[in-house]
């Protein structure tokens, strides 16, 4: 028989480190208690964040494991989710967890960005999956909101920001994958001003299920005789029950679920395939009435970044809780003496996180999870600064430069969170040893959950080429050079630092070798040396990932480094902040020399993918 | 129904790092705080008789909450608002000056000024442990109690139907109002607690309430109140002094007996049971 999975919470969070990195490294207080964050205070975020840890343990988490193992079902042509996730949405939304960041015309409590990135981490880590429905419906909800007509907003956004309707984003097609304009989903214009549309989605996550009302799919679709590739695409609301004006809901508007995928992880997360007019009868409306045809793609990109955030947000999520519980058990488990005992058999056996290769791989998860979400805080407080400045009327330059860092960012956090985020979870599972491949323990799980976030919301390589395609050269290069600047004024600062010199040192090395390698990228594109940019675009944004991740962890290190002393005998915190200055000094003395490294192997211009036939891979 | 509920924090019993030993006093530097979990039961006791059960986001009754302790105590206090109290007072001391029977004291006075009909405390508090307050503060006003409530039936306005944790069972006393009752853990059952305007097979989540997050941002605009200690008890003096504390004995290592007849041996001679 096989072992009964049991609801019981294993998410983990460290709420210290994120008050740490609010209050002590970003400055969050200084943007609190004025427009457009009047109503917020440290209190406020304080007692949210560990108010929301309390509900995440209790509600969300325990259903973890048991959405994994039960997974979704279609019964009748309807998509059910696993026992407990419909009470849980009904708390979620009671509990206000996903209004933080609506604005309060919606009903919201208008949270800075940090303050929501926080809340979202705490809902993602405890429940990857069950968070993708309402993280869905939110993002679907604020692209209305951005671009909808008034009407649209007013039925809508309430509804959707609420929990009352969810929503998804229907972008991939059999044929259209990461190539998004070769979409063929089309939209015919009805005598009433409404399309139908007719088409086939896939992959499409949350495209139905039993926790909402109703479900509003934003669809691309192309409207006849609109041009070919992402300019030609619109896009839609298609509600799955059609709705009145007063928010009353209508007839079925023939939308249906072909089929859901059997995956490898987050297995609660309905992954549907969605049939759009079978029967001709699917009518849309374009977001933002019949003036913003064909401007479909322009719409996603806006809102492309917040999407892109939560994704990397995603994989550090599940990785901080599988590095604490890691930790929990390394502390536990006993096995083998002390390697300084190594010819005593009969030494006291030693609890593993005694052992040198587990404290490595302890440290290792803890500076990589650390240090990813410092940089996407320090993204959330750009936007922040850049909401606050905007609201404030402040100068226009000073918001350019936030926004400048925000987009550069952007692809940072999406890709490197999620390919270490995943990454972090495997070397949890090896610290763990046997337990940690089964299902007594959570990081096998929190592996086969993380996969998907280096695929979905643009593969990690269509991400290295927003890197090196558009975000190097966007305001001609000043993005790019303002972030080496940052780092410069840093080096400057710190690299006489008694404790942290030599590394602020190595990372002002990094700093060149990265700046090199962008000059070698642009060289390239003018030589016509084209085919080396996406052959080396992965392995530079890794470079660049680090050296930021390198960066934040120093910085924070300085300021723990600072507070440490002066501290009472016995204060928690001294601990806490040694181990920012251990965290950063190892990612400083283990990672950060790969850069300058990686930058020499570019330099070889290495062609051997190419050259390779295709016949040579294999002879099967 | 007015309720006035005292309530607390304390160190977390989970804290890392151990109280240290100092004279005459506990060190609590460094501590982390959270607050006195029955009194928590205690806030939500009081909420849910003040309240339809379905429908819990309208009070029907006033539920105020107080603390003794320095500034840095008013964020239990917040909590507290956030969950649903409707106004709090923090009276201005710390751990080291007050002891339970001024506190009694001090609460005593405080009655008087507010005039709750129902005063609901947690039984203990985690860190001290000395079950008294309630017992005492009964007696200072003159009032019926009921203490180790784990479970409140409101009968009428006036009249509550208290189960009371004893050893062996439970013992049930009707209770006129106004009066003390003091919670135990049970009391946040789902069905620890029947108010008179909640239908009979309502069934609460076990345990406390969760905060809603527009209810935290409006916890800021209910009333928070300072008091002067001394305005409640100009007598200050305590009842209790502390004179040192020490750590219990270390326990010593044992001894491994090989045969049955040594144990009966040793239990005879050393333990000297036999
Ligand atoms: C669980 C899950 C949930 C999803 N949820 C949604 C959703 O809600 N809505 C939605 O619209 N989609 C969703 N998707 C789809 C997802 O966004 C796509 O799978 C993803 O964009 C990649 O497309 P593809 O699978 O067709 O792979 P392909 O595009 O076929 O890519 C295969 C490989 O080729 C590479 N590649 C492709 N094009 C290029 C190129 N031009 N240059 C270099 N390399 C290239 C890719 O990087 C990848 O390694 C989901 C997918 C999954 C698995």
């Amino acid at each position: 028989m096989s072992k009964p999975i049991s609801a019981i919470n294993r998410y983990k969070a460290d709420l210290r480190e994120l008050f740490f990195l609010a209050f002590e490294q970003f400055g969050l207080t200084e943007l609190l208690g004025k427009a457009p964050f009047d109503a917020w205070g440290e209190e406020e975020v304080r007692q949210s964040v560990s108010e929301c840890y309390r509900w995440v343990r209790e509600v969300s988490g325990p259903l973890n494991a048991i959405g994994d193992a039960e997974g979704c079902r279609i019964e009748g042509g309807a998509v059910l989710t696993p026992k407990g996730f419909k009470d849980a949405w009904k708390k979620l939304y009671e509990a206000g967890w996903k209004s933080i960041g609506v604005s309060p015309e919606f009903g919201g409590a208008g949270a800075p960005k940090c303050v929501v990135l926080f809340i979202e981490e705490l809902l993602c880590g405890a429940n990857t999956a069950f968070t993708m429905y309402s993280g869905l419906t939110y993002g679907a909800s604020e692209v209305i909101e951005s671009f909808g007509t008034e009407e649209q907003k007013h039925l809508y956004c309430p509804r959707m920001f609420g929990g009352q309707w969810g929503g998804t984003m229907c972008l991939t097609e059999p044929s259209a994958g990461s190539d998004v304009g070769a979409a063929r989903t089309s939209a015919t214009l009805n005598p009433d001003g409404t399309y139908s549309i007719k088409g086939t989605k896939i992959y499409i996550s949350a495209g139905d299920h039993d926790l909402a009302e109703n479900i509003v799919h934003l669809v691309l679709a192309r409207v006849e005789g609109a041009p070919a590739g992402t300019k030609g695409l619109t896009l839609f609301i298609v509600p799955k029950v059609r709705t009145n004006k007063d928010g009353t809901l209508g007839t079925a508007n023939d939308v249906t679920v072909g089929s859901i995928e059997h995956k490898m992880g987050i297995n609660g997360s309905a992954t549907c395939v969605l049939n759009f007019g079978e029967n001709g009868a699917c009518i849309g409306v374009p977001v933002g009435g019949d003036t913003k045809l064909n401007q479909g793609m322009s719409q996603m990109f806006k809102m492309m970044n917040g999407a892109r955030i939560a994704v990397g947000m995603q994989g550090y999520s599940v990785a901080s809780s599988a590095y604490l519980n890691a930790l929990e058990y390394a502390k536990e488990r006993k096995q083998g003496a002390s390697i300084t005992h190594w010819k005593d058999a009969t030494a006291p056996r030693v609890s593993i996180i005694e052992h040198a290769d587990v404290r490595r791989m302890l440290l290792d998860m803890k500076s990589r999870v650390e240090g990813i979400r410092a940089l996407a805080v320090k993204l959330a407080r750009h936007q922040d600064t850049v909401d606050a400045l905007t609201a404030t009327g402040g100068d226009d330059k000073v918001i350019a430069y936030h926004q400048g860092q925000v987009d550069l960012l952007v692809p940072l956090v999406k890709a490197y969170g999620s390919d270490q985020g995943f990454r972090v979870c495997e070397t949890a599972i090896q610290t763990y040893g046997g337990a940690g491949y089964t299902r007594d323990y959570p990081v096998e799980q929190y592996c086969r959950d993380a996969k998907i976030f280096s695929i979905y919301e643009g593969t990690n390589h269509i991400q290295a080429m927003d890197l090196v395609g558009r975000k190097l050269g966007q305001a001609g290069g000043a993005n790019l050079q303002a972030f080496l600047g940052d780092v410069g004024k840093f080096v400057a600062k710190n690299s006489e630092h008694p404790a942290l010199g030599a590394a602020v040192k190595s990372l002002g090395e990094a700093a060149q070798a990265t700046f090199a390698a962008s000059m070698k990228l642009l060289m390239w594109f003018q030589s016509g040396n084209l085919a080396l940019v996406p052959l080396t675009a992965n392995r530079f944004l890794e470079m660049m990932s680090e050296l930021a991740v390198a960066w934040v962890l120093l910085d924070g290190a300085v300021i723990a480094d600072a507070k440490k002393t002066g501290l009472a005998e016995g204060s928690p915190d001294i601990a806490f902040y040694a181990g920012k200055v251990h965290a950063a000094l190892f990612f400083a003395r283990n990672v950060l020399p790969g850069v300058e490294h990686k930058a020499k192997l570019m330099d070889l211009e290495d062609k051997t993918p190419l050259d390779i036939p295709d016949a040579a891979f294999a002879t099967v | 129904m007015k309720i006035l509920v005292p309530l607390k924090r304390v160190s977390d019993p989970d804290n890392a790092n151990k109280i240290k030993v100092g004279a005459g006093k506990v060190e609590t530097t460094g501590l982390e705080w959270k607050p006195n979990p029955f009194d928590e039961y205690a806030v939500e006791t009081a909420l849910r008789l003040t309240e339809n059960g379905t429908n819990a986001k309208a009070r029907l009754g006033e539920v105020t909450v107080v603390t003794f302790g320095p500034k840095e105590t008013e964020t239990t206090l917040r909590a507290a608002l956030a969950t649903g109290a409707d106004k709090a007072i923090r009276v201005d001391t710390t751990d080291d000056a007050i002891d339970g029977d001024l506190l009694a004291r001090a609460l005593k006075a405080l009655v008087e000024r507010e005039k709750p009909d129902l005063v609901l405390l947690g039984k203990q508090q985690v860190d001290g442990d000395a079950n008294q307050v309630a017992q005492l503060l009964a007696e200072y006003l003159g009032w019926p109690q009921a203490t180790f409530a784990g479970q409140i039936t409101s009968e009428a306005d006036k009249a509550l139907l208290v189960s009371r944790e004893v050893d062996g069972g439970s013992i049930k006393l009707r209770v006129t109002l106004p009066a003390v009752v003091s919670v135990d853990l049970r009391i946040v059952n789902a069905v620890g607690v029947t108010s008179m305007h909640t239908p009979p097979t309502h069934k609460y989540s076990d345990g406390v309430r969760f905060a809603a997050l527009m209810a935290i941002m409006a916890a800021k605009k209910k009333s928070l109140t300072e008091v002067k200690l001394t305005d409640l008890s100009p007598d200050t003096a305590l009842k209790i002094k502390y004179t040192g504390f020490d750590l219990p004995p270390a326990r010593k290592a044992g001894v491994k007996i090989k045969t049955v007849a040594e144990l009966v041996q040793k239990l005879k001679t050393e333990a000297k049971v036999l």
